[in-house]
């Protein structure tokens, strides 16, 4: 999942897809064209997406599309390999240095920008400044999702004694350096740009870069045109145009897949993508994300006992970790997992996904859903019930909650009513609101965050992480530290700071291990949150047209909108190097087009959609009645009518 | 058309842009997510904020706001969008208009013609066949939001039949062979948004005209021009035609500022990259500055449109030119 | 003639005008039980007002995600007539309650809208004067604004300003705001023909015969006025109702609406972001559609029914 790039932080903004962020547009180029295009043309690859692009500017995006369509145009220093491992990108090598202070970066000699002009070591060390300066100066380059990556990563200095070399000094012991998703600006076009202005510089296509393909046309709300990048350093993707294509809902963009008028898809509803499983000519992926949905409380003062005038949690029950525990009892995360996201997900646990395997611990004990046993603990907790039934808090008072959610997914109304159904068993009445995402994060944050409208003013929460491949930023959310900034939960716990602190220091995979498996413990049960589900990355591709595609991971991932853009260059020509299947389909195609080589793109082989083929005539038919009867009434008022007249 | 009228018309019109630059101010100033509120990045210092709000003005006085603004506001600046990351609203908008003016363009002639047709065809023949048809079908796509229509025709047109590509201006990635080919794939894309329209707008046309030439048949001149033995055909379309145009000409024009309404429901069914679309995403992501620049805008548009229409209804009818 | 009214008592005075009144009222609706289109507006929306007095005499309680009788997407059949929605609810319950929510949401803002318009207009008609062409003014003014725009701009201030828990009538804040935006955006064109129809009724002899035995304006309006223009402001009451409805569904349609709380907007907004339309589910969203259609189109037929009853010479172009 690709917004897992970003520091914990972008997440809030950027991770759900499947929400209609986007807008437009979209093709259907099978009637008209591909035709003797394709034999002498250029071969395109069009990938739909719910997500409206905000910027190219690397700094100023805030979404998953936007990722995909700064690192399709810039390298990193370092990018990912098929399975996450550190892969060549504007360095094709790299040495920790002996005192494990410094690490140096062999920059690749006789590289070049699109534009032609030689790219250097300097482009390195000019974006790498960028970031070390606004680290050190405490502030942040654009929406600050990309620059953390220096401070975790350590970095403190970066020098380039000469024009194949870059020096990074860090005292890290880990190997973050090695994922710093720092995008290399070319600087003889940024050069006046310093940290505070680069994220409002105007990133207008055609950009120069030294990625595979470079954005040449943006249509706001309907797509971004690349087109191959001619200098490029690396392997040579099949496709020799790419369009990422934005969509305002799921639906007009897997019509416009099943039509034949994508190539890929990403964000189809569960019910979409079974519908999507049925067709032949279309391969679905189940993506499994780095990330997950939570269902939060608002634990401001626990631990340091501070309270917010005019905010905070409405009640002191919700810094009671035996009151969260009993609440988690309540949760059936099973039958959300199942009702909302059709199944697509893992059901949720700890704070480390169990996509990291390396990392993940399940916890000892899980809770069972039983709204039963969610009374017992509550009532031995010592909230029980007045004589209405309603259930009171230590103080006596009534304990009523109010729900915060973000419009940035569909799903998080759904849940909410599951929730609020839920506690309303328990006797906790539950008011549910939702919020712009914006909105709802300067509301959450407490008075830490700086700002005289920061008050914490909430009790419970359904929202959204991702992370990255390195689990730290998921971990550190819940850190005291954290009040003010990524912290929605306000947990604080010294015993924790403790542990994520030595866990850094740890030495060797296993230590860390170690230390991480308490961290979840911890986490699990205190239950600052009670983490719903993994979330799964849905998504699909046709094989008529181009072949070779690769999940990044290779068990869990997706062929693009991963975690960098080497899916692209593992693309062939379907019609060169058949797949297997669009092998028997991939003929020369002289008269139809790409497309009817295999049926696949008219979309008429779509069989499964029979019970969508009469329903039309169904509602056709009911309209008919309707028009006719009004008709039918109207011409029998006529009498009166005429009478008045 | 006397002056007077003329200089009546117009001056009321700057007036009302006037009035609307200034609500336009008021209310977005009121806005929850007031500019001030975009800059909730945790991220971003006080040092950086109060920069931002310098550089946007947010630091002075709430008259000289107001003078900034309008002054902005003359110019063309409308601010900068911040869903689009600082992009100008200006240039957010242009690339948006289009779509929108080229639908609702078509839509409307569509429905103007094929309503005034039908509505003129059904007063004539009062009490025929199409009359009780007509009258009763216009009626009920009155009764219709425009995205009951457009998901109906999706339904039925696209996921049913597949004869019309879902959404969008145009196919992707598409070398057309020759111009001819790049039209029909136009069009493919074209029909049913603007059918949808077309259809939301029929009703009304159809109803407003047939009462308007019902009225105009009853009218001295006619049963003059009756007397006088000229064909029915010809009265229709020589006498009653032209004046009970004149109403149908005011519903346009009043009607723009509802039909935008109908402009984002259909843009949000069809996926079409316009105003409508641009709005919806605006409000969901709080981008006020192009949420006002779009009201500013279409604010706007309705004025010269009811001014425009003022004008025409001047110069038709002789009885207003005072 | 005079000397004769002088010494009746008041309250015969009283009596007569109301045997009048009523006696009109009774012409008028004799007049439009002939309209039969009238009368089928008026059964539909009697049937829709049972609905939505009742729905949980009809079709149970709101189905909600913990109490759904159904699976996902389940088809129209015996279990469920009108088939399910996503998470598995009966939409014939969905559409039900619907229609309480859409109802009463058009009608407070059809009270607020019809209030505002009609106070706004016969002061405005009766007083005259500058107050007049200041009201007129600001009349024209929201006339030309594109009022669904200024709708869905008005929405989240509203929200803050009444504040999120807020209630009114057991209705909450969320659906109160359309409402509200509904009725700041709509009393325009009310306001408009109450006062063309007040500065007509205004020159009448008895307005004058009340003002020389010393009657003052806000008794006039109230006493002779308001009962003159009653007529036209029912008429307009049951058009704008229509409007109201179609309004309110469009702001829910966009998702201004509440997801807690399914007026027929909101279930279409539910059905298009689930695919519904793709996925050829279309008993999802057509038992909404067509509530919306046959409610708007009772009110329309209704309006215009009542509108040539209760006033022959105003006979409207529209």
């Amino acid at each position: 999942m690709r917004s897992s790039l970003a520091t914990g932080a972008r997440p809030r903004l950027a991770t759900r897809t499947r929400v209609l962020m986007a807008a437009l547009l979209l093709a259907a180029p099978m009637l008209v064209g591909a035709g003797g295009a394709r034999a002498a043309g250029p071969l395109i690859l069009r990938a739909g997406t719910t997500q409206d692009l905000d910027s190219l500017n690397p700094y100023a995006t805030a979404l998953v599309v936007g990722y995909e369509a700064y690192e399709l145009t810039y390298d990193f220093l370092v990018t990912f390999g098929p399975n996450l491992e550190p892969a060549p990108g504007f360095a094709e090598s790299w040495q920790r240095a002996a005192d494990g202070h410094s690490w140096s970066f062999k920059i690749r000699s006789g590289m070049k920008w699109s534009d032609g002009q030689p790219a250097t070591s300097a482009d390195a060390c000019f974006s790498f400044q960028l970031a070390i300066d606004a680290v050190q100066a405490g502030d942040v380059v654009g929406l600050g999702y990309i620059d953390p990556a220096i401070a975790d990563a350590g970095v403190t200095k970066a020098e380039c004694p000469d024009a194949t070399t870059m020096i990074l000094t860090s005292d890290d012991s880990s190997q973050r350096i090695l994922q710093t998703y720092i995008p290399i600006l070319p600087k003889h076009i940024w050069v006046k740009e310093t940290y505070k202005t680069l994220g409002d510089a105007k990133f207008d296509a055609p950009l120069v870069g030294t990625g595979p393909y470079m954005a040449v046309e943006w249509k706001s709300g309907q797509y971004v045109h690349f087109v191959r990048n001619p200098n490029y350093w690396g392997k040579k993707g099949a496709a020799d145009e790419v369009f990422i294509v934005f969509f305002k809902t799921a639906d007009s963009m897997v019509q416009a897949f099943k039509n034949g008028d994508l190539d890929y898809i990403r964000g189809a509803t569960a019910d979409q993508f079974n519908q999507l499983k049925t067709d032949p000519t279309i391969t679905t992926v189940v993506g499994t994300s780095n990330g997950w949905t939570e269902f939060g409380f608002n634990a401001y003062g626990t631990g340091t006992g501070k309270t917010i005038k005019g905010g905070g949690p409405s009640t002191k029950a919700l810094l009671d970790p035996a009151f969260r525990d009993a609440i988690g009892y309540a949760i059936d995360k099973q039958a959300l997992l199942d009702r909302i996201l059709g199944g697509y997900g893992t059901l949720g646990s700890t704070q480390v996904p169990p996509v990291l395997v390396q990392w993940h611990t399940d916890p000892a004990t899980p809770r069972t859903f039983s709204i039963d046993t969610a009374k017992q603990k509550l009532d031995a907790a010592g909230y029980v019930t007045d004589a209405t039934g309603q259930r009171m808090d230590k103080q006596a008072k009534p304990i009523k909650l109010r729900l915060y959610f973000p419009d940035s997914d569909d799903t998080y109304p759904d849940v909410a009513q599951f929730i609020h159904d839920w506690l309303a068993q328990l006797g906790i009445p539950v008011t549910a609101k939702k919020f712009g995402s914006g909105d709802l994060t300067s509301l959450m944050l407490p008075p830490e965050g700086g700002k005289p409208e920061n008050k914490a003013d909430y009790d419970l929460f359904i929202w959204s992480w991702a992370g990255n491949p390195d689990p730290n930023a998921l971990l550190q959310i819940f850190t005291c530290d954290a009040i003010g900034s990524s912290s929605d939960s306000e947990y604080c716990n010294p015993q924790y700071d403790q542990l994520y602190a030595d866990q850094n220091k740890a030495t060797s995979p296993e230590a860390r291990k170690a230390i991480l498996d308490q961290m979840q413990t911890i986490f699990y049960n205190d239950a600052p949150y009670h983490i719903l589900y993994y979330d799964s990355e849905l998504h699909a591709y046709r094989t008529n047209k181009f072949g070779g595609w690769q999940k990044q991971p290779l068990e869990a991932g997706t062929p693009l909108f991963s975690y960098s853009t080497i899916g692209y260059s593992f693309l062939t020509d379907a019609s060169v190097q058949p797949s297997p299947t669009a092998a028997a389909s991939s003929g020369p195609a002289p008269s139809g087009g790409g497309g009817t080589a295999t049926p696949a793109p008219s979309a008429t082989p779509t069989k499964p959609a029979s019970d969508s083929g009469s329903t039309p005539l169904i509602i056709g038919a009911i309209l008919l009645i309707v028009v006719i009867a009004v008709g039918f009434m109207l011409l029998r008022r006529r009498p009166a009518n005429v009478e008045d007249e | 058309m006397g002056s007077g009228y003329l200089l009546r018309k117009v001056s009321s019109a700057i007036v009302t842009i006037v009035f609307i630059v200034l609500f336009n101010f008021v209310l977005f100033r009121l806005m929850p997510g007031s500019p001030d509120r975009l800059l909730r990045n945790p991220h971003i210092t006080e040092q950086t904020r109060a920069e931002y709000r310098a550089r946007w003005g947010l630091d002075k006085p709430i008259p000289e706001q107001l003078v900034n603004y309008v002054v902005a506001t003359a110019k063309g600046d409308l601010g900068l969008s911040v869903y689009f990351r600082n992009q100008p609203v200006v240039d957010v908008l242009a690339n948006r208009i289009l779509p929108t003016v080229v639908l609702f363009g078509a839509g409307e002639v569509v429905a103007i013609v094929l309503g005034i047709a039908l509505g003129a065809y059904s007063g004539w023949r009062r009490g025929g066949p199409v009359d009780y048809v007509g009258n009763g079908i216009s009626l009920i796509l009155y009764s219709m939001p425009y995205f009951v229509i457009g998901m109906l025709l999706l339904l039925l047109f696209v996921t049913a039949l597949h004869w019309f590509p879902p959404a969008g201006l145009q196919s992707l990635g598409v070398r057309y062979a020759s111009i001819f080919d790049e039209l029909i794939d136009y069009g493919r894309h074209f029909f049913l948004p603007v059918t949808t329209v077309a259809i939301g707008l029929i009703g009304q046309y159809s109803i407003l005209m047939r009462s308007s030439i019902i009225e105009t048949l009853g009218e001295d001149y006619i049963t003059t021009a009756r007397a006088k033995g000229l064909k029915s055909g010809r009265i229709l379309r020589d006498h009653a035609l032209p004046n009970a145009m004149l109403p149908a000409v005011t519903l346009v024009a009043i009607n723009l500022g509802y039909v935008v309404a109908g402009a984002i429901t259909v843009e949000v069914v069809f996926n079409w990259p316009g105003l409508g679309t641009l709005t919806v995403d605006a409000l969901a992501n709080r981008d006020y500055p192009v949420l006002q620049g779009i009201f500013l805008l279409l604010s706007i548009a309705v004025v010269v449109a009811n001014l425009i229409a003022d004008l025409v209804y001047g110069a038709l009818d002789p009885r207003v030119r005072t | 003639m005079t000397a004769t009214a002088t010494t009746l008592d008041p309250g015969a005075l009283r009596r007569e005008r109301w045997r009048l009144r009523v006696r009109g009222w009774r012409e008028s609706g004799a007049r439009f039980l002939h309209r039969r289109d009238g009368v089928i507006g008026l059964v539909i929306i009697l049937a829709f007002a049972v609905l939505a007095i009742a729905p949980d005499l009809l079709v149970g309680p709101l189905q909600t995600v913990t109490t759904a009788t159904g699976h996902k997407f389940e088809p129209p059949g015996a279990t469920h007539p009108f088939g399910t929605d996503n998470l598995g609810r009966d939409m014939l319950n969905l559409t039900v309650h619907g229609t309480r929510i859409s109802m009463v949401i058009g009608l407070l803002a059809t009270v607020i809208t019809v209030l505002v318009g009609a106070v706004l207009g016969i002061i405005s008609g009766y007083v005259g004067g500058s107050l007049d062409a200041v009201i007129m003014r600001v009349t024209d003014f929201f006339l030309v604004l594109p009022t669904f725009v200024l709708a869905l701009v008005l929405a989240p201030i509203i929200l803050d300003i009444v504040g999120l828990d807020a209630a009114f009538f057991g209705i909450k804040a969320t659906l109160f705001v359309i409402v509200i935006v509904i009725g700041a955006t709509s009393w325009a064109s009310t306001a408009r023909i109450i006062r063309a129809q007040t500065l007509s009724v205004k020159e009448r002899a008895f307005v004058d015969r009340a003002r020389a035995i010393g009657a003052g304006g806000g008794h006039i309006m109230r006493r002779h006025i308001l009962p003159n223009v009653v007529n036209l402001i029912v008429a307009n009451t049951v058009l704008v109702f229509a409007g109201s409805v179609l309004t309110e569904t469009t702001l829910s349609f966009v998702g201004l609406g509440d997801p807690f709380a399914p007026s027929w907007g909101q279930i279409l907004n539910a059905a298009q972001t689930s695919g519904a339309p793709g996925l050829g589910i279309w008993w999802y969203y057509v038992p909404p559609a067509t509530a919306i259609v046959l409610v708007v189109l009772a009110f329309t037929l209704m309006g215009s029914a009542l509108d040539d009853v209760l006033n022959p010479r105003l006979r409207s172009r529209r």
